[in-house]
């Protein structure tokens, strides 16, 4: 029973990780990017690689991870996010994005191959730990990392300042001198490195697999939905919660159902509190 | 639109004998697959076309409406033994029916939500194809019957899928020209301008929704009698990917471009190799370069090119305001209104 709570906790922590990187984007840009999730199977994937196929320390291969992220995060913007928005239709960037995962999950699909690779062990421990095991325990490390992490940015930092004066207020950001354009590249590739972090720290629970992107998409989006969008801590509870949620109902049910009650989460909570638990209620006046 | 009926009528005309008398110059009998395939997936696509196309509901998911029209045919001609073509209708009741159930509550979330309320709902049918092992063979899949006497060669399943395919075209045609489809549009540019005119958006979101549900489950009837044999593995988010692509290729708010769409994106992997290896690699390509130079779609710049052609005109969108027939127009409203206010 431990076990599964602290399975729960960790996939949970990957969900929020995925649900963190979509508020980084989102709240420059107003866009939510369904290469999300691609960003931490890539993390994982380049992890592996540079570890098994390239023999390379784990240090090396993390920040590896980390950088591939932080450029993928880099090309969407530059690629599918900037003439888009630029034109100002509601879903292009939808279109665009959504062209980009798939390209990108058939590439390292080719590149790659399609089955599932183990990801090598980072710290010398037995296999016996049991509830203590590194993959439980790193993940749930590299989210309350980077939620503090991002806390102090926000909060300490000009350039976190920066951002959520574009957050609030494009306009009036640039009305003040700041780049908005930079500032949105900028938090792109945080969003990337971040979820390359993740998707690295996680890669053991995870395994080093192409068609990881799609489904984090969706799990990252549905945490962030029932927490609420915009809401970092929204992300955090709404990751653990569903993660602990598909655990407890593997563990009761069987495995066959696990996208199924996901998704039913995701519809209650939209029923009954359609801006999630911690969102805020912008309702537009008319 | 009736501008140059005669020309299009003739194309249509020409279009139609081509597609049915395609058995007979056709070169072998994969090429004759392919044709049908071609016309199960428009079946389908015509259907999602007036969802996103027109309404502009990106539904990425309706591969699990089409695998609910596969497994119900499959399972209820295989195990039960019922007419095929009655089934057919049943399979379209059914996906009607999972349509509507869809779409109650997703309709309601904006773009992206909804989006994801769909791929979700195609994953979910994966899901659960899977796990009711005895329902629908799980990962072994099923075998499927074909259609009864006159639609039991491939000949003759192929001028079923075309009967099938110029009926569903036709409705959406229908639906599109008229007053529908002018609501549709409306609600596509912006919901709010389309509620203070009084479109009921609702309503019409999910009426068009649930008959795309028809046509996918019709679809997805013929799709696995076409297959002959269905497993999950069949019914692949991507393949809901490709149906999307298909539309917004071939360019938003038209018909004949979805359909254009369609062809070239069947057709075009199955007669260059390389493309087949690539495989969604390369719709992902077409999707994103579609996107970022010509959002209205392909056909929407063969359109301006035949009309530039046509025309030689500077400006192919320009219009020219007849301003004697608008003021003659105005007058008379005036007109009207006056006489009114007298009778009141």
């Amino acid at each position: 029973m431990l076990t599964v709570l602290v399975s729960g906790l960790a996939i949970g922590a990957l969900y929020a990780a995925t649900g963190l990187a979509y508020n980084i984007m989102f709240s420059t840009s107003k866009v939510l990017s369904v290469t999300t999730g691609h960003i931490c199977m890539l993390g994982g994937v380049f992890g592996a690689y540079f570890m098994l196929d390239l023999g390379l320390p784990a240090p090396v291969a993390l920040v590896g991870a980390v950088l591939v992220g932080a450029a993928f995060g880099l090309l969407t913007e530059v690629i599918a996010i900037r003439r888009v928005l630029a034109r100002s239709d509601e879903h292009l960037w939808l279109l665009s994005t959504l062209a980009l995962a798939t390209m990108v999950q058939q590439a390292v699909g080719l590149w790659w191959g399609t089955e599932p690779r183990p990801f090598p062990r980072l710290a010398d421990q037995d296999f016996t730990a049991g509830v203590l095991d590194q993959k439980y325990w790193l993940p749930i490390a590299a989210v309350v990392a980077m939620a503090l992490g991002l806390e102090f940015f926000y909060r300490r930092t000009m350039y976190g300042k920066v951002f959520q004066a574009v957050s609030e207020d494009a306009f009036a950001a640039r009305a003040r001198g700041i780049a908005t354009d930079r500032t949105r590249a900028l938090s792109f590739a945080i969003a990337g490195a971040l979820g390359g972090l993740a998707g690295f720290a996680a890669g053991q629970l995870t395994f080093a697999f192409f068609a990881l992107g799609l489904t984090l998409t969706l799990y990252g989006f549905i945490a962030l939905a029932v927490g609420g969008l915009g809401s970092n801590v929204g992300a955090l509870v709404g990751g653990v919660a569903l993660g602990l949620f598909q655990t407890l109902a593997t563990y009761l049910f069987g495995g066959e159902y696990q996208q199924t009650i996901a998704v039913g989460l995701l519809m209650v909570v939209l029923l009954v509190k359609p801006e999630g638990l911690f969102g805020s209620k912008k309702v537009r006046p008319v | 639109m009736t501008t140059s009926s005669l020309p299009r009528l003739g194309t249509l005309a020409v279009g139609g004998i081509l597609a049915v008398t395609l058995p007979f110059w056709v070169g072998d009998f994969y090429q004759l697959h392919l044709a049908a395939l071609i016309g199960v997936y428009w079946v389908l696509i015509a259907g999602l076309n007036l969802v996103v196309g027109y309404t502009g509901q990106l539904s990425i998911g309706h591969v699990g409406l089409l695998s609910i029209g596969s497994y119900a045919f499959a399972i209820v001609v295989g195990r039960y033994g019922v007419d095929p073509l009655l089934t057919l209708a049943l399979a379209g009741a059914l996906g009607g029916l999972c349509g509507f159930l869809l779409g109650l509550p997703s309709l309601r979330l904006p773009g992206f939500y909804f989006a994801m309320a769909t791929m979700a709902f195609a994953l979910i049918m994966a899901e659960l194809s899977l796990a009711q092992g005895g329902l629908t063979g799980g990962g072994a899949g099923l075998p499927v019957p074909g259609f009864a006497a006159p639609f039991d060669t491939p000949t003759g399943f192929y001028w079923l899928v075309l009967l099938v395919a110029a009926l569903i075209t036709w409705m959406t045609w229908n639906v599109a020209r008229l007053m529908w489809g002018r609501g549709l549009i409306a609600l596509r540019d912006s919901e709010v301008a389309a509620a203070a005119v009084g479109v009921p958006i609702f309503r019409l979101k999910l009426t068009v929704f649930t008959f795309s549900g028809v046509t996918a489950g019709i679809g997805g009837a013929l799709f696995a009698s076409l297959q002959s044999y269905i497993t999950p593995e069949t019914f692949v988010f991507e393949l809901g990917l490709f149906f999307f692509v298909c539309i917004i290729i071939g360019g938003r708010g038209s018909i004949l471009g979805p359909f254009v769409g369609t062809v070239v994106l069947t057709a075009l992997p199955e007669m260059v190799a390389p493309l087949a290896k690539l495989g969604n690699f390369f719709y992902g390509l077409l999707l994103l370069a579609v996107v970022l130079v010509v959002p209205e779609g392909i056909g929407h710049v063969i359109k301006s090119v035949l009309a530039r052609l046509q025309k030689k005109g500077p400006d192919p969108k320009g219009l020219q305001p007849d301003i004697g027939r608008l003021a003659a127009a105005v007058r008379r409203g005036m007109r009207q209104d006056i006489q009114r206010g007298h009778a009141s």
